[in-house]
């Protein structure tokens, strides 16, 4: 029970990763359209991939910041030193 | 579909020699989770890379050079950085990225990628200048990651193949043949490998086996611009690779980190308790139990099997098939 226990917690985690990665895309998205509307010059270029490296890099630090949540507050919580097959 | 069969064919049957091969040279490794600490030859990569290789000339002379010939040199680059570390020892881990950047050359070098990635919501994007940019970091990306989960026996195969039947679905589906028939080539190798590589394993594919097929990945996910698809199907991945680098803070060998992220008690996996130990997937999967190493490989292949689930929920589902 506790492998398939942590499996199933594990894609979860993913399953939120996922989620929070279709989100940061959105907002992406949202960004990119109201700035295509602007003319296009090179400022305005680069802004868009600055943009989507700052997002990029949320979801990257937010994605750390869970998975490190997740392994002490859901996996580990009450379980440490109870093993278990 | 005949070069998938030669490529599985030929690494099923020169793997034997590979294993031998290794003996000879004294190419081996110790399997450090089994309580007899057996040695084992770790040359099965080169059994992997003749089969695959094989199979994608057979490919380039039947259906054309433009699409095999940037793979196979890009994986033959990636593969010979392994292979380095395989014979010698370990390549300083603030080198070996920029080493795997010479892997994306062959690809940009040759022209065979879009510069136009599918984005969910978005659709098709212009990052002609970015773009580039984004090949050459992705290699040294995927190729680490395939080879940081190369911890336990036929773990990195079978995490891999589920993005490999991932991406072959999507290239059907798409009636891409030529890219289909890479995947399979890649698949038909890994499944081949399986039967030496997995628990007991008779051989380990060593650095060369697991960046020859990282780099393949890599080359499949961009030549076939399913970019955001690979990104989700190979999160097991990339998140294990991201979590060591975070937790050890910086690029280090494993062999330079004090506290490992599991340890193994009578043959039994078990994560370590230091909150100082790297966050790893392994480390997951045993939180809190003992774990025996045959269903931990598993676990990983299940949870990797649901990534690429979702990366073709969303390569149907929001990127329009």
């Amino acid at each position: 029970m506790g492998l398939a226990r942590n499996i199933l917690m594990i894609i979860i985690l993913l399953t939120l990763v996922w989620a929070i990665f279709l989100f940061a895309s959105y907002v992406i998205t949202a960004t990119v359209l109201y700035t295509l509307e602007l003319p296009g010059d090179t400022i305005t270029s680069i802004a868009r991939v600055v943009l989507g490296i700052i997002i990029a890099g949320a979801w990257i630090l937010g994605w750390y910041k869970l998975t490190k949540l997740w392994l002490y507050r859901v996996l580990l919580a009450g379980r440490r030193g109870n093993h278990s097959n | 579909m005949l070069e998938a069969i030669v490529s599985g064919l030929l690494t099923f049957f020169l793997a034997p020699a590979a294993i031998i091969l290794g003996r000879r040279l004294r190419v081996v490794g110790v399997d450090v989770h089994k309580p007899w600490r057996p040695i084992v030859p770790k040359t099965g990569g080169l059994a992997i890379i003749l089969g695959a290789t094989a199979g994608m000339i057979l490919g380039a002379h039947a259906s054309g050079f433009q699409l095999f010939i940037p793979v196979i040199l890009s994986c033959l680059v990636a593969a010979s950085i392994g292979l380095v570390e395989d014979l010698r020892e370990e390549i300083d881990p603030r080198l070996k990225p920029l080493l795997l950047i010479f892997a994306s050359l062959p690809v940009l070098v040759l022209g065979a990628y879009s510069p136009r990635p599918l984005i969910p919501f978005l659709g098709k994007t212009r990052l002609y200048r970015v773009y580039p940019v984004l090949v050459m970091a992705s290699y040294p990306v995927i190729c680490n990651a395939v080879n940081s989960l190369d911890v336990l026996n036929g773990s990195a195969l079978l995490t891999s193949i589920p993005f490999l039947i991932m991406s072959s679905v999507i290239f059907y589906m798409r009636g891409d043949l030529q890219l289909l028939i890479l995947s399979l080539i890649f698949l038909a190798a890994a499944v081949a490998m399986l039967p030496y590589n997995m628990y007991p394993a008779r051989t380990f594919i060593g650095n060369s086996g697991s960046l020859f097929i990282g780099a393949g990945i890599t080359s499949i996910a961009i030549m076939g611009s399913i970019e955001v698809a690979a990104i989700i199907a190979l999160m097991p991945q990339i998140m294990n690779e991201m979590y060591v680098l975070f937790s050890i803070r910086g690029l280090k060998s494993a062999k330079n980190i004090g506290r490992r992220p599991v340890v193994v008690e009578n043959g039994m996996l078990a994560a370590s308790e230091d909150p100082d130990a790297p966050i790893t997937l392994l480390r997951m999967i045993c939180a809190g139990i003992k774990v025996d190493e045959r269903r931990a490989v598993y676990a990983m292949a299940l949870i990797s099997a649901f990534a690429a689930f979702l990366g073709f929920l969303t390569h149907i589902l929001l990127l329009g098939g």
